[in-house]
């Protein structure tokens, strides 16, 4: 289906520069920009949907922002809290596991394409940090390392509450790690690769995108992809009635600030999946890479390609903004399911039903060959 | 107002579409994005324009924003004044009978052309509790609730009691809860 042409050595100086601004830029976008804003999102999004004004009161010299610079009194207030560890708690344990939530979920973002392949000054740009050609495994191995943190914590915290839901924490992931691979066999059966980019490539024409092709691996992947994030409605490893704050209930400060933001950056990271697989990644509905460049063909060679990216990489946020939004809204809708039906909804239904996807994909594709 | 009566019936079988549970979430999200996009829109033309009285939010930011306070609200007592500057009081005491507390505390005069008026009037705001019977008692429409409700509380109980020229209020700012009165005496309603 694609063809690769051999590409001689690039130069190692604007290699290393583009990697530079490449890591800087998921980075920000991530540490700087999401995982603060969520908060803010978050907490006004909800008051909204339940007809309330929201957090507003926090001002600099009268100004408010409509309640933005709540996110600096937010982080004030986590610096200068005192870092708690419980007495009988296994300090180590207590004092990584914070950094083990945190981590995969920003490294899981260094395979998934933020744009296409552009060419600036000659030298060709992929937009993605690392382009492995098994990216989509590489996302599942290390979004599953993540659980060792809940785990982790719950057990280092030397708190019944906090046990309870690490054991939680841990049998959620395995039941829906195993439906989550799954459901999205049929996605790779239909594009014929694991490489993010050469899937989102694929999906240039509207028509061609992963929902059309897959509207149940969207359901059944959304639903694992939230019981992975441990949010409401599947959100028993930390349910507030039942286990105070579940794994993290003996964290304070910036410990905790990390679980917080992990979380976050999960949500980010799985709008950037579902961007990437079902939704068209990059491309413009309707409008191609060629196009694109011949509309800008005024700026010139590099000019209309730049042009292009940056286009292409704001939808490609624009995306992942509205399945925020969408995760969002879910969060603050539905109830939580008691913890059986978490576990029968896992097994019982969402593991079949990605067989059988997976097994309905197959006699499409044979049937269309 | 009376609230309407749905029967509910709880042992109802799920049916197929509901069971299938994606299509009712679905309209469950679209029940929470309907009460999203309103106020989202609103808050922003309320940030911008200022204007707030159509907005779904209930919710009131009391000291920039204050709540309507209808006619029927009591707050704090007050004396009528008429437009010649005179004071409605007769002094005729039936206010002091009527007051549960007995916060109120009448002396009587009477002028030169033969009308009486009260020469102290004292209510102890302390003592208050904003029943309204006074009013009611008042056969001279001269002690009215007004609808002040803010600045009644003191750090010391002496600054509470009102004299004669702190409770004296020109009528033309009751004309509200005067019209008030009288369609709740003279009129069908009543309660």
């Amino acid at each position: 289906m694609f063809e690769y042409s051999y590409i001689p050595p690039a130069p190692l100086l604007p290699e290393i520069l583009e990697m530079m601004l490449k890591i800087v830029f998921i980075f920000t976008m991530n540490m700087g920009f999401f995982a603060p804003v969520l908060g803010y999102v978050e907490r006004k999004q909800s008051a909204l949907m339940q007809d309330r004004i929201g957090a507003n009161r926090a001002d600099l010299f009268g100004v408010t922002a409509g309640g933005l610079l709540h996110i600096m009194t937010d982080a004030i207030k986590l610096l200068f809290k005192e870092d708690f560890i419980p007495r009988g708690a296994d300090k180590l344990l207590h004092t990584i596991a914070p950094l083990i939530a945190v981590v995969p979920a920003l490294i899981a973002f260094t395979v998934i394409p933020f744009g296409g392949t552009y060419v600036l000054w000659g030298h060709k740009v992929n937009l993605v940090i690392a382009d492995l050609d098994m990216g989509i495994l590489f996302i599942f191995a290390v979004t599953s390392l993540a659980t060792y943190g809940g785990a982790i914590a719950g057990w280092a915290s030397n708190n019944n509450w906090s046990l309870l839901g690490g054991v939680r924490v841990a049998a959620q992931m395995f039941s829906y790690e195993v439906a989550m691979g799954l459901s999205l066999v049929g996605v790779f059966m239909v594009f014929g690769s694991l490489r993010l980019t050469e899937i989102g490539m694929a999906q240039e024409n509207f028509w061609h995108w992963g929902i059309f092709y897959q509207p149940l691996g969207f359901i059944l992947f959304f639903a694992c992809a939230l019981a992975e994030n441990k949010r409401v409605p599947f959100d028993v490893p930390e349910a507030e009635s039942e286990l105070i704050a579940g794994y993290f209930t003996e964290y304070s400060g910036l410990k905790f600030a990390m679980f917080w933001m992990a979380e976050f950056l999960e949500i980010v990271t799985i709008a950037a999946i579902l961007t990437v697989l079902f939704f068209g990644g990059w491309n413009i509905p309707f409008v191609t890479l060629q196009s694109l460049v011949s509309f800008f063909g005024f700026l010139g060679d590099t000019g209309s390609q730049a042009a292009a990216m940056f286009l292409q990489v704001a939808v490609f946020w624009l995306k992942v903004g509205a399945l925020i939004f969408l995760q969002m809204l879910i969060r603050w809708s539905l109830p939580r399911f008691r913890y059986d039906q978490v576990m029968n909804l896992g097994w019982k239904i969402i593991l079949p039903l990605a067989l059988l996807n997976i097994f309905l994909t197959g006699l499409f594709i044979l049937a269309a060959n | 107002m009376p609230g309407k009566y749905i029967p509910v019936n709880r042992e109802a079988e799920m049916t197929l579409w509901e069971k299938s549970y994606v299509p009712e979430i679905i309209r469950g999200l679209i029940v929470t994005a309907s009460h999203f996009f309103p106020n989202f829109v609103g808050v922003f033309r309320a940030y911008f324009t200022g204007k707030t009285e159509k907005r779904k939010i209930m919710t009131i930011y009391y000291p920039e924003e204050k709540p309507f306070i209808p006619d029927a609200y009591r707050g704090r007592p007050v004396l009528v004044r008429n437009p010649d500057g005179r004071e409605r009081c007769v002094a005729c005491g039936l206010c002091e009978v009527a007051c549960p507390p007995k916060c109120i505390f009448i002396i009587g005069a009477k002028r030169k052309d033969g009308t009486r008026y009260p020469a102290s009037y004292n209510l102890d705001g302390s003592i208050c509790i904003f029943c309204g019977l006074c009013e009611a008692a008042c056969p001279e429409e001269a002690i009215v609730m007004s609808r002040q409700y803010e600045n009644l509380a003191e750090y010391d109980r002496g600054l509470m009691l009102y004299d004669k020229e702190s409770l004296l209020v020109p009528a033309e700012k009751l004309e509200r809860r005067l019209q008030h009165i009288r369609k709740r005496m003279f009129g069908r309603c009543t309660y």
